[in-house]
């Protein structure tokens, strides 16, 4: 009779193919690097369409740069506990801001209403100053019992 | 244990995405649609599945998220989960997968292949029967595409998967994009292997489309399905009648008469092997 199989031995293994495969590197003894890296940068890009689906602005701003963009970031951050992407899209955007790419008004608006709507405590308040679609002030508020709110005020000089 | 006779007849089906409840409402002569469980809320049904019910369609619950294949048990609530959207449908059975999804408390959001080994085979066939014992209904497994692959495996694909059916009596959810992803990327061949899963314990076939990047074949769900996949679903028929196919697609959905020539397709395929099958008997 074979001994019972060792889950805890399993699951060390298990964890550490896992993480080799979010980092794209460390690959255990006996793994196809080649093969890994191809099965690491499938996860992290099924990771990152969630993300654009999410935050269509971001993607779009981003364009044929976002893939690339968000795998350096995806090997570095795991996905938000809760796998919510519209988190994960916010902490990708904080990354590449601090990074210093300048994003589209309208993904800076995506940006400002998505943090406004994850707040789930206490008082958010942001003023952006927009040219698209016309020159204004967007101000997004999250109060509490009221939730997420936002107004634009237009700059534009009323035509007389 | 259910016999070949009694794994219920379940016809032409499509994987049910809110992006396409129209065209799968209008679309003519499915049996059978397929839905994530873990899109389905606690309780109620997405208004699309509640009208599938009401014209006639079978409904199969499909999970992505109780990693069968992982060290861990299967989570009783999600097995609950399960149980509860298998029941809302009235289904026939559930599918899940032969792969983990998390391992040390991390999501890996892919569906990841376990080691081809004796003792990966114990653990699997446990955490099976566990998830048998909590559902109120035939269980069918499916084996993944991977491109990656773990060393030292003591079988290959279809042993392991027949070794797996037989020792759970669980039903076989076969899937030739899978079998062709894997047999195009780790070099074996797709017909060979094909024979030697467990034909007679299928509960349904998946279809889905994907697309080669530098000489990989990625299964995506996001293009067309590639002739390669219809020939092994004439393939299978001339070998058995499966008693379900149905088409996946979760992603680039295309134009609905684009998906109903693709379901025509799939539908000519199953005729073409079906009467190799019925001339050579």
């Amino acid at each position: 009779m074979s001994p019972p199989p060792d889950r805890s031995a399993y699951a060390a293994r298990q964890a550490q193919l896992l993480d080799a495969l979010l980092r794209g590197d460390g690959y255990p003894e006996g793994f196809v690097a080649a093969k890994a890296d191809a099965a690491g940068r499938s996860l992290r890009r099924k990771r990152g369409r969630l993300v654009a689906h999410a935050w269509p602005a971001l993607a779009l701003a981003l364009g044929e740069f976002f893939d690339e963009r968000f795998d350096t970031f995806a090997r570095e951050v795991d996905a938000p506990a809760s796998g919510d992407p519209h988190e994960d899209g916010l902490a990708f955007a904080r990354r590449i801001m601090r990074d210093g790419v300048q994003l589209s008004d309208d993904a800076r608006v995506e940006l400002l209403l998505t943090r406004a709507a994850l707040r789930r405590r206490g008082v958010f308040l942001r003023v952006a100053r927009l040219r698209r679609p016309y020159p204004r002030v967007l101000v997004v508020v999250r109060l509490p019992l009221a939730g997420a709110l936002h107004r634009s005020f237009s700059l534009r000089r009323r035509a007389r | 244990m259910e016999t070949t006779r009694s794994i219920t007849r379940l016809g032409q089906g499509a994987g049910w995405r809110p992006q396409i409840d129209g065209a799968l409402a209008r679309a003519d002569g499915l049996g059978f649609i397929e839905v994530i469980a873990e899109d389905v809320g606690a309780e109620g049904l997405p208004d699309g599945v509640a009208a599938a019910l009401r014209r006639g369609l079978q409904v199969v619950p499909h999970g992505v998220s109780l990693s069968l294949g992982g060290a861990q048990r299967p989570d009783p609530a999600r097995l609950a989960h399960l149980a509860s959207v298998a029941e809302r449908v009235g289904a026939p059975l559930v599918s899940e997968h032969i792969a983990f999804v998390r391992a040390d408390g991390r999501e890996s959001g892919h569906l990841l292949p376990v080691p081809r080994t004796h003792e990966a085979l114990e653990i699997l066939c446990e955490n099976v029967a566990i998830a048998q014992e909590a559902l109120p209904v035939p269980l069918a497994l499916e084996h993944v595409a991977t491109l990656v692959e773990w060393p030292g495996a003591e079988m290959d694909e279809a042993n392991f998967v027949r070794a797996l059916i037989e020792r759970t009596g669980a039903l076989l959810l076969l899937d030739l994009s899978n079998l062709f992803a894997n047999a195009h990327n780790h070099g074996y061949d797709a017909y060979e292997s094909l024979a030697r899963f467990p034909l007679d314990r299928i509960a349904y076939v998946h279809v889905g489309g994907g697309t080669f990047r530098d000489g990989v074949y990625h299964d995506t769900h996001a293009h067309p399905v590639v002739d390669g996949v219809l020939h092994l679903v004439e393939g299978l028929f001339a070998l058995t009648d499966a008693p379900g196919v149905l088409l996946e697609r979760d992603d680039d959905f295309p134009p609905e008469d684009e998906m109903n020539a693709e379901l025509a397709a799939i539908a000519d395929a199953v005729r073409r092997g079906s009467a190799h099958r019925v001339a050579a008997a």
